[in-house]
């Protein structure tokens, strides 16, 4: 049969990612996800003063760099075993949460939805309906999206000065209080937002829609009511199940998640012990078990990455990160190969509802497994729930107006020692590894969630979860593979996504 | 309705792409009337649409592609960019899709215009200018000072 390769490129603002596809026939028998760009946080960090990560590593990514700055001040609080006030605590959370509230919302209706409104769906009967509501500039919630998404981050330059790239996270807490100005003002950011959510998004209120529990009271719900068919949400689970979206693009089946949010509540008990809002945790896939996650499990491979070669896989405290381009072997991505308990494993809003047992989630991962559409419907489900966690933080800061925003440490530096930071992004479990020696970081590992996802093939061989999730998908037009685009923004990896047959030099684009 | 923004694209890591940075360098030295203002969006992509908020005029610097010789500065018109596939530079989602955002967006438009020079190279992680970028920045300035002077 016929193998031809295609080539996707993945341009993001953060660096540049591709796949390379065998296709036999129509059927994808090869997946190679290849980051294509060495950027070097990693050395930039070593023999730089501690604190500096609290400046550098925000700069990793334009989207979630209060994520990263996050997991830098956990990492440097372990060391130098420093006390966090609540009040700090919830000034973090509300920050991380707008900031995914805005991603999740851009991925789902700037990028994802749009491919429904793809030239090849002309004949179908949502084509009308789809084109509507999510075709760029012109579809009512494409809009919506556009205009509601980018208030949301300014939560974050109200509290920590500026957005993105914001250092205003230190050891101890965050550089300002939350006075009843800020307080008012996310308020009402807050409450425009979730008007249109409940409004356009959902076609009702918070509360009902997270009441929905299990697969039945969803599909019931759907069809309850036009404006539940006809909102967003409805759109795209109607459309996404009528293109066969639920029986797509599933990966590996094992899902990890590092926990989201510190509970407030708990600010006494130092990280990693410190309880989270949302639960971490490791499900094996095999078994169905859900067991506590534990960051020693955690190693990288880079049998098949551009790096310095070493054998099997090595924790973050003895990795390794020595560029060692090899364009014409086998190895071919800038990416590590993370494994947790030696298992190829996912992350992200799926992994993180399962795990924290959202019981929708749960109930429709029973049902059908985690495949494109519930990857897609778990990001969407996490903002109604984020909108609601959000407002609880507001008023808990509004209740509490004395509460010191930061306890300065007793020591000026962070002594020598090793820590980690392990936090929950927009895309999932982010993790900053730092060891210091004699006052200056000795060593700084970052595994970000992408690299989970888009992992290349460790020492054993085995894909990781986008590579895996491609093998076996058949497409109408290997000229035109729509349906790959569909599967790979369930991952949400991208910004623009432009296709080119490596045999013909053609270049092609996933639409639009 | 507001005044009027000067709008620098660009990132200055990357070759010719930081012409827009470099710019905007040069603006902040000079003076300007007192409702002019000049911003640096460097990658900022949908989040640059703030800059193009509240003001009746907005020129926009950024390096282009295809729209002349290497070292030519262009005045150009949104309408212009529509229709042309071509990324304009290396960063983010490009003006015509920001510009095609900020169109769809409720509220006042004001009127845009792009200033900037067909570069060399974008060169991935190679800060400075190629020379004839470097020798456009002079005719720039004069551009955008005429066009405050409208």
């Amino acid at each position: 049969m016929a193998r031809r390769t295609i080539q996707i490129d993945l341009n993001r603002v953060e660096g540049d990612l591709d796949f390379q596809l065998e296709l036999e026939g129509n059927t994808v028998v090869d997946a190679r996800c290849i980051g294509s760009l060495y950027r070097g946080f990693e050395q930039i960090l070593v023999t730089r003063k501690p604190k500096d990560s609290l400046v550098i590593t925000p700069r990793i990514c334009g989207i979630c760099g209060t994520a990263q700055l996050n997991a830098a001040v956990l990492a440097l609080e372990q060391i130098g075993r420093i006390p966090v006030p609540p009040t700090a605590i919830r000034i973090r959370n509300l920050c991380l949460m707008a900031e995914t509230v805005q991603s999740d919302l851009r991925q789902s209706f700037l990028f994802f939805t749009a491919d429904f409104c793809h030239p090849k769906y002309s004949q179908r009967g949502f084509y009308e309906t789809a084109r509507a509501a999510f075709l760029p500039f012109k579809g009512s919630v494409h809009r919506g999206a556009l205009e509601h998404s980018r208030h949301i981050v300014e939560i974050i330059a109200l509290f920590g000065g500026q957005w993105p790239h914001s250092s205003y996270m230190l050891p101890g807490g965050v550089t300002a209080p939350a006075n009843s100005r800020h307080i008012i003002d996310s308020l009402s950011i807050l409450n425009k937002l979730t008007r249109w959510f409940e409004q356009d998004v959902i076609g009702t209120g918070l509360d009902n829609w997270l009441a929905l529990e299990t697969a039945d009271d969803f599909f019931s719900w759907l069809a309850a009511k036009d404006a539940h068919s006809d909102s967003a949400i409805g759109l795209f689970s109607l459309i996404g199940r009528d293109i066969g979206l639920h029986r797509l693009g599933f990966g590996t089946p094992h899902m990890l998640s590092y926990g989201a949010y510190d509970d407030p509540d708990d600010a006494e008990t130092p990280p990693p012990q410190r309880k989270h809002l949302f639960r971490a945790g490791f499900l094996d896939g095999d078994t169905g078990e859900l067991k506590p996650f534990e960051q020693a499990e955690i190693t990288e491979h880079v049998r098949y990455s551009w790096f310095q070669p070493y054998a099997g896989g090595r924790h973050p405290f003895q990795g390794q990160t020595i560029p060692d381009y090899q364009p014409h072997s086998d190895r071919y991505t800038w990416c590590k190969a993370p494994r947790y308990q030696n298992k190829v494993v996912q992350c992200g809003p799926l992994a993180d509802a399962l795990i924290d047992g959202e019981p929708l989630i749960r109930s429709l991962y029973q049902l059908e497994g985690g495949n494109a559409w519930l990857r897609q419907f778990a990001r969407l489900r996490r903002t109604a729930r984020l909108l609601q966690t959000m407002r609880t933080t507001l008023h808990q800061l509004a209740a509490h107006p004395d509460g010191p925003h930061m306890v300065s440490p007793v020591e000026k530096e962070i002594p020598d020692g090793e820590g980690f930071g392990l936090v929950t992004a927009a895309r999932g479990a982010l993790g900053h590894w730092v060891q210091i020696t004699d006052g200056a970081i000795s060593r700084y590992q970052v595994i970000t969630p992408t690299a989970w996802n888009a992992s290349p093939k460790d020492s054993e061989g085995r894909r990781g979860h986008w590579e895996s999730s491609l093998i076996g998908l058949t497409v109408d037009d290997p000229d035109d593979p729509v349906e790959i685009g569909h599967i790979i923004r369930s991952h949400d990896p991208c910004l623009v996504c432009t296709v080119h047959l490596l045999d013909t030099g053609k270049r092609l684009t996933v639409w639009p | 309705m507001g005044g009027r923004h000067i709008i620098c694209f660009g990132n200055e890591l990357h070759g010719d792409d930081g012409f827009g940075p470099r710019i905007y360098t040069e603006l902040c030295q000079l003076a300007w009337a007192s409702d002019a203002e000049v911003f640096n969006a460097g990658i900022a992509g949908l989040d640059a649409l703030r800059f193009l908020e509240g003001c009746r005029q907005a020129i926009l610097v950024d390096a282009l592609a295809n729209f002349g010789k290497p070292g030519d500065v262009c005045l150009v018109r949104p309408e212009e960019l529509a229709n042309r596939p071509q990324r304009l530079s290396g960063h983010g989602l490009g003006l015509p899709y920001l510009l095609e955002a900020f169109k769809s967006l409720r509220g006042p438009v004001p009127e845009i215009l792009i200033v900037g020079v067909e570069v060399t190279a974008a060169k991935p992680f190679s800060p400075g200018l190629s020379a004839k970028t470097e020798q456009a920045v002079p005719t720039t300035l004069q551009l955008i000072r005429s066009l405050l002077s409208e």
